[in-house]
């Protein structure tokens, strides 16, 4: 167990944050919002985090070891305050755009970031921070802020779905002009969502900082959004499961594939396919989850049917009770 | 308010799109308690005036006043706030949502705990969902669309899902209801019930309503005051003898030889 512990321990987390950044992108897709902004407040809060670490907290070149965690935490707070404030401002200019154009967008943010952290001096150029203090000693150690931080955002969003906030964004997604009219204001919902997946990304960069020792321009860039975006699209966009089992079962994929290409006796040109066209077989797997499963392998169908036979059963229940008041 | 002012007034107001005028300069005045009717032929600018009112199109000129404020230039969600409520012509339910939800959903003017304290469960949430909760359940039992509470709202009939709209409508708890054409799709023993459930509606709920129809001798049997609108115009107003027998309408309705010959505007002026 410890064996294997410390051999996955750096999938383990990674798996665990991707599920955490995928939750990110589907806050706002909750509120019809497809937005793929997530990577550049990853990005902003990774920096936050090495800057913090390395030039606020600690002189150059001095090293405490192991690094406080509640430094770390401190980093997060930091990145969240930061990364939703930065939310609000983009939000409200973005979120007038539709569909596509609201994607290009973000798209265009995500870039911008990318631009100004190559070439702003504080946060290290092209080569970017590096050394950036650890606090543990082994990576599977990461899971003791990266799960409670997973379990925290994923109750959050389940109740978010439960209610009255939460059917607000999901009423926007069915049809934003009738969710006008019944009261919503649909901006001050939309804002929120992006808002809050915004806050996830920019905590989680924090934690990456740490986790992966450096952080430079390459992180948190589009084919990162198109990672977090396959994320939701094949684990499901309806309810807060997909995300998380998207995130995980298709980061843990290259390292599955790359066991089974081990095992004997395969033909060589297969187990070639498994280990080297492992991008090939994740994107043909996309292509198929979205034909087979539109709305992602967690659907909201098979978890609907209890809740029907809960809510017939208040229905009986209270006509029950409104006979009895008759009699 | 007292009752000798209007609930709601309309101030010439003029609608354009491009060179299309699909409203133009209408006023009139609704009371409080009143079934009012809107009618007129196709693209006569009926809808596009309910538009106006709440607040999904902004008039091009003109005045809406409702309960003594001006709300021509609020958003669809502060007018809803003050008490307007709609349907849709073409219906516009949140189709992926049970029937409870829809209802529910509406039911969000009247939640005053914050999102995080809903979130977190704190018991004051808990008890205004419950309190929402059972008053959706009310409305659906009163539409009778109660049996159908955890169905999808786009699995069920189009008549039902006319009513659901006009029970998410309720679930605002409005002054003033605007019906955008509800008998449409409905058989002559279905209007029938309609006309009879609006009125106990207005009753139940001391409702003011507007209602676009186009079914003719519903809305005489239904309105205390019609107006009849044609090509954007309001060309008869006052009660349904007075506007039945009114000949500017009869010529809308009917058509008239010698009106045909020098048309006012062209056919596409009605989109």
């Amino acid at each position: 167990m410890t064996e294997f512990l410390s051999t996955y321990g750096v999938l383990l987390v990674g798996m665990v944050l991707a599920a955490i950044l995928a939750l990110s992108l589907y806050l706002p897709l909750m509120a019809g919002q497809l937005s793929l902004a997530s990577p550049g407040f990853y990005a902003v809060g990774g920096y936050i985090a090495a800057i913090l670490s390395t030039k606020v907290f600690l002189a150059d070149g001095e090293t405490i070891q192991p690094f406080p965690i509640q430094y770390i935490l401190f980093e997060m707070l930091v990145a969240g305050v930061i990364s939703g404030a930065l939310a609000v401002v983009v939000g409200v200019l973005a979120l007038r755009l539709r569909g596509i154009y609201l994607a290009l967008a973000t798209i265009a943010f995500v870039e911008i970031l990318r631009i100004l952290s190559l070439n702003l001096e504080f946060t290290g150029g092209a080569v970017g921070i590096f050394a950036i203090p650890q606090p543990f000693s082994d990576a599977i150690n990461y899971l003791w802020i990266a799960s409670p931080l997973l379990i925290v955002s994923a109750l959050f969003t389940y109740r978010l779905e439960r209610v009255g906030a939460g059917r607000a964004f999901i009423a926007i997604r069915e049809d934003e002009l009738a969710a006008d009219t019944i009261g919503i204001n649909p901006t001050y919902y939309k804002v929120l969502a992006f808002t809050l997946g915004a806050i996830l990304a920019g905590l989680v960069g924090a934690i990456s900082a740490h986790f992966l020792n450096t952080w430079n321009a390459r992180q948190g860039t589009f084919d990162a959004s198109i990672a977090y975006l396959a994320f939701v699209l094949v684990g499901g966009s309806r309810t807060f499961l997909g995300p998380i089992v998207g995130g995980m079962l298709l980061t843990a994929l290259p390292e599955v594939l790359r066991a089974v290409a081990g095992i004997n006796g395969l033909p060589t040109w297969f187990a070639q396919l498994l280990r080297d066209g492992r991008l090939i077989i994740y994107g043909i797997l996309i292509v198929l989850v979205t034909i087979y499963f539109p709305h992602g392998l967690v659907s909201p169908n098979w978890l609907e049917r209890k809740a029907k036979t809960n809510a017939s059963e208040a229905m009986q229940r209270k006509a029950a009770e409104s006979a009895e008041k008759n009699i | 308010m007292n009752n000798s002012s209007p609930l709601l007034e309309v101030k010439s107001v003029t609608r354009r799109f491009g060179g299309v005028v699909a409203v133009n300069n209408v006023s009139f005045e609704v009371k409080a308690r009143e079934i009012f009717g809107l009618i007129g032929p196709n693209g006569a600018g009926k809808t596009t005036l309910f538009n106006v009112m709440t607040g999904l199109t902004p008039p091009t000129s003109g005045t809406t006043i409702y309960a003594s404020k001006d709300i021509t230039r609020l958003a669809p969600n502060q007018i809803a706030r003050l008490g307007i409520a709609r349907t849709f012509q073409n219906i516009r339910l949140f189709g992926n949502l049970s029937t409870l939800q829809n209802v529910l959903t509406a039911r969000h003017i009247h939640s005053h705990t914050s999102a995080l304290s809903a979130v977190l469960g704190l018991p004051t949430a808990i008890a205004e969902e419950k309190i929402n909760r059972d008053k959706a359940y009310d409305i659906l039992q009163l539409v009778g669309l109660a049996q159908y509470a955890a169905e999808r709202a786009r699995n069920l009939s189009y008549g039902d899902q006319r009513r659901l709209e006009i029970a998410r409508a309720l679930a605002l708890e409005p002054k003033l209801l605007l019906l955008d054409e509800p008998a449409a799709g409905m058989n002559a023993n279905e209007k029938h019930g309609l006309s009879d459930f609006i009125k106990q509606l207005c009753d139940q709920f001391n409702l003011t309503v507007l209602v676009i129809e186009h079914h003719v001798p519903l809305v005489m049997g239904l309105c205390n005051r019609i107006a009849v609108l044609d090509f954007g115009e309001l060309i008869a107003l006052g009660d349904p003898l007075h506007v039945q027998n009114d000949p500017a309408v009869i010529e809308a309705y009917l058509g008239d030889e010698t009106a045909l010959a020098k048309t006012r505007r062209p056919a596409s002026a009605t989109r």
